[in-house]
């Protein structure tokens, strides 16, 4: 498996430092950087999972129409034309016309008409379930939903929705009459401009105070207490909504099974008549309906397509848009698009005695120097990590903003007495991570990013002389001279250190050495800040050096900031001491 | 980082405008096939610019877009369909940035921009697939089928698993554009 690098987002929590990397819950903090946003606004990095998120438009995803979100809710989030879903596989249902009728001559009818002959029925192309299987035909292949609507709407668990709705209806405009009024108690009772989240809210309101009522120990739900401010002046008026008449269903449910809805003695007696196991329709087909339904394949309806959304993401603490999509639903164009990857340096980990393993597999490559040729054929077959050596690895920054960089890497110490989980620092201490990382210490210089440049085809073989130079097992000095000159005048050795600048993207290598008794995973912390001046195009050598929190930035000049952020970087698994030396190359 | 991917350079014939075709694909009817350059056709690929509309005149049966790449043994073939009693063919349109994975058969109508589609899949007769959607390896996608634009599709049949982030569209494009560059002559 290849080395990655994830993005640590603190979604709004008070410590900006992330869970220590051998947690099983770090991954829940860490995040590919393109999935990321950047809000410029608190200069913070935000995530899916922090984001709020709003919808700006739904569509069918099968038609494509765009709903407007008036009908959404009349047409119960689903398409309300010719869409529907195979009740057996999921799979979109086309209309497909009759046969022909046969003319007795053994030829093929012309057809008369371009839409064919009625009755039209649902056809799935994948399973070949077809409506009329189940008694669905029509008589025109246009406005099938409209065809549809009335046996829809006969259907019992419509029925008994729209009886629970009437039902509810009364208590909810109570509640929404008290929740506006207890919202701002000097508004007239009687005014009738709620707006829709009010109405909304009140749905909670009165569902938890059903639930509260018939639940002892369930807290009822309070819009007010929440919000911190008039905490007494709804409470005589949310006991009175407890008082609901009783319910009574449209069928009785005992009597239901015998009228083929499902259940009981009814069902019972099907599957003890059952001959073939296809004829009962499984979970998975039955599930996401809303009332329970016969069991007989026979029954299933065709589904329709629910919608998909569009939607804008807000940052969570300030509120400022970070995405907000064009209106068409299948543009791909965004209004506002910050996302991280135009803030923050991308980087990519690279093993290099990895890379030199696959490409020695590969039979093109002319890669081996004749020189310690048998080192590297013992390295190409291990490509993986080996408890008790030293592995180099590689790191590749990428400025993606336009002006340049001074970047600075830091290894977080997992047992840092810093850490806000000083209770826990002992605990962390006996299990020391089973492996040390260095990383340069000095901070280093990225180049700005210009549009325009093209990928240099002739360093592409820099990548080979980049290769592991220092391994304990392996002479460092016997390797040297197989090596191109050129190589020796950039700092020839360095392993941990700036090692190739090109265009915007700086590798810097570094070195892990895995302890004797290690098992896991190299999987580290670290810390990257980066310095970066708005207005002067020369790069800052200067400052950099200072402490890496955004704090520093108040010291400097105003056109220089920082900018910190935590990532975790997993080079993958290590192999214990234990195994076989020689695994498959084959990773 | 990436290593380049080498190929022997007697077996990919490079046009004018940077499209390598691999001499051992077939290429059926090449006068009916539009190729935007940087497009790279494997080895092993069908590619049928045969079999096109009736009728008389030019026709432009598959066109492919800019930075595009037919994996290894993929089949390219136009959809069909008898509409009024009368067999025909009907044209294959494909964006730029699209990459197929290999041993794909795909009959799709039309293939938006910056769409990966996975190796071993089927795309059946006449989908329509939209911008910057992607289709992960072994998805069986059945006839007439519309994959919305920034959707992840899987599985037998294909469906609908997720939405893809924001910023797909720039991933695709680095992604198509590294490739090309990565994609050269064994020295």
């Amino acid at each position: 498996m290849a080395p990655t690098v994830d993005y640590h987002c603190p979604c709004l929590s008070q410590s900006t430092i992330p869970p220590p990397p051998h947690l099983p819950s770090s991954s829940h903090s860490f995040h590919p950087l393109h999935t990321l946003f950047f809000c410029e606004e608190c200069d913070a990095v935000r995530c899916n999972r922090c984001v709020s998120v709003e919808v700006s438009g739904y569509y069918c995803p099968n038609c494509l129409f765009e709903v407007p979100s008036a009908s959404v809710r009349a047409e119960k989030n689903r398409c309300a034309r010719n869409c529907f879903m195979c009740p057996n596989c999921r799979n979109t249902l086309s209309v497909v016309p009759s046969d022909p009728p046969d003319l007795g001559d053994g030829r093929l009818a012309i057809p008369i008409s371009a839409i064919g002959e009625p009755p039209f029925f649902l056809y799935c192309n994948h399973c070949r379930w077809d409506s009329a299987e189940v008694g669905i035909t029509f008589e025109k292949p246009t406005g099938l939903a409209a065809q549809l609507q009335k046996f829809e709407d006969s259907a019992p668990d419509s029925l008994e929705f729209e009886r629970l709705k009437e039902h509810f209806e009364p208590v909810i405009r109570a509640s929404s009459l008290s929740s506006s009024t207890a919202n701002a108690p000097a508004a007239h009772p009687s005014s009738a401009a709620h707006s829709h989240r009010v109405r909304t809210n009140s749905i909670t309101a009165a569902a938890s105070a059903a639930l509260a009522r018939d639940i002892p120990g369930v807290s009822k739900h309070n819009p007010l207490a929440r919000s911190g401010r008039g905490g007494g002046s709804g409470r005589d008026k949310t006991t009175n909504k407890d008082e609901l008449p009783e319910y009574r269903s449209r069928v009785d449910i005992t009597a239901a099974s015998a009228r083929g809805t499902g259940g009981g003695e009814a069902d019972a007696d099907y599957m003890r008549h059952l001959e073939d196991v296809s004829e009962v329709a499984n979970l998975e087909q039955r599930w996401i309906n809303s009332w329970a339904t016969s069991l007989q394949t026979a029954d299933l309806k065709p589904l329709r397509i629910p919608l998909h959304s569009k939607r804008s993401k807000r940052c969570p603490a300030c509120a400022h848009i970070l995405i907000k999509p064009e209106q068409k639903a299948q543009s791909v164009r965004y209004k506002i698009k910050l996302v991280a990857a135009n803030y923050l340096p991308a980087i990519t980990a690279a093993l290099p005695h990895q890379q030199e393993a696959a490409n020695a597999e590969s039979a093109k490559r002319t890669l081996s120097k004749s020189t310690a040729a048998a080192a590297d054929d013992d390295r190409g077959a291990a490509g993986g990590i080996h408890a008790g050596k030293t592995y180099p690895f590689h790191l590749a920054l990428t400025n993606p903003l336009y002006d340049p960089i001074q970047v600075r890497l830091t290894v977080q110490r997992v047992h840092a007495p810093a850490a806000p989980s000083s209770g826990r620092a002992s605990p962390e201490k006996a299990r020391r991570p089973p492996f040390a990382v260095s990383l340069p210490s000095s901070s280093f210089p990225i180049a700005a990013f210009a549009e325009a440049w093209e990928y240099d085809l002739d360093d592409e073989d820099d990548l080979d002389e980049m290769f592991g130079l220092d391994d304990d097992d392996f002479g460092v000095a016997g390797r040297v001279p197989g090596r191109e000159s050129r190589e020796a005048g950039r700092g020839k050795l360095k392993v941990v250190g700036v090692l190739e600048k090109k265009a915007n993207v700086t590798v810097v290598g570094g070195e892990v050495v895995i302890g004797k008794e290690a098992r896991g995973n190299v999987k580290f912390n670290m810390l990257v800040s980066y310095t970066y001046r708005s207005d002067d195009p020369a790069p800052s050598e200067t400052d950099g050096d200072g402490p890496t929190s955004k704090a520093a930035a108040v010291g400097k000049p105003p056109e220089t900031k920082t900018f910190a952020f935590y990532t975790v970087v997993d080079l993958g698994p290590i192999i214990p001491r234990e195994e076989p030396r020689s695994v498959d190359p084959d990773f | 980082m990436d290593p380049p991917i080498y190929y022997s350079k007697a077996e990919y014939i490079e046009t004018d405008t940077g499209n390598k075709v691999s001499r051992r694909a077939t290429i059926a009817g090449p006068q009916n096939i539009i190729l935007g350059g940087k497009t790279i056709i494997s080895n092993g690929a069908i590619i049928r610019g045969d079999l096109r509309r009736t009728g008389a005149g030019h026709a432009v049966v598959i066109s492919l877009g800019r930075y595009c790449v037919v994996g290894e043994g993929c089949v390219m073939r136009p959809p069909y369909k008898t509409y009024r009693g009368n067999f025909n063919y009907y044209p294959m349109k494909i964006g730029d940035h699209v990459h197929i994975g290999a041993n794909t058969v795909v009959e799709a109508a039309t293939i938006g921009s910056h769409v990966e589609i996975g190796k071993n899949c089927v795309i059946g007769k006449f989908t329509i697939i939209k911008d910057c959607a992607r289709v992960a390896d072994g998805t069986i996608v059945p006839p007439n089928t519309v994959i919305p634009a920034l959707a992840l599709f899987a599985g037998s049949p294909g469906r609908f698993v997720e939405d893809l982030p924001e910023s797909t569209q720039e991933i695709v494009e680095a992604q198509t554009k590294r490739y090309y560059t990565r994609f050269q002559p064994a020295p």
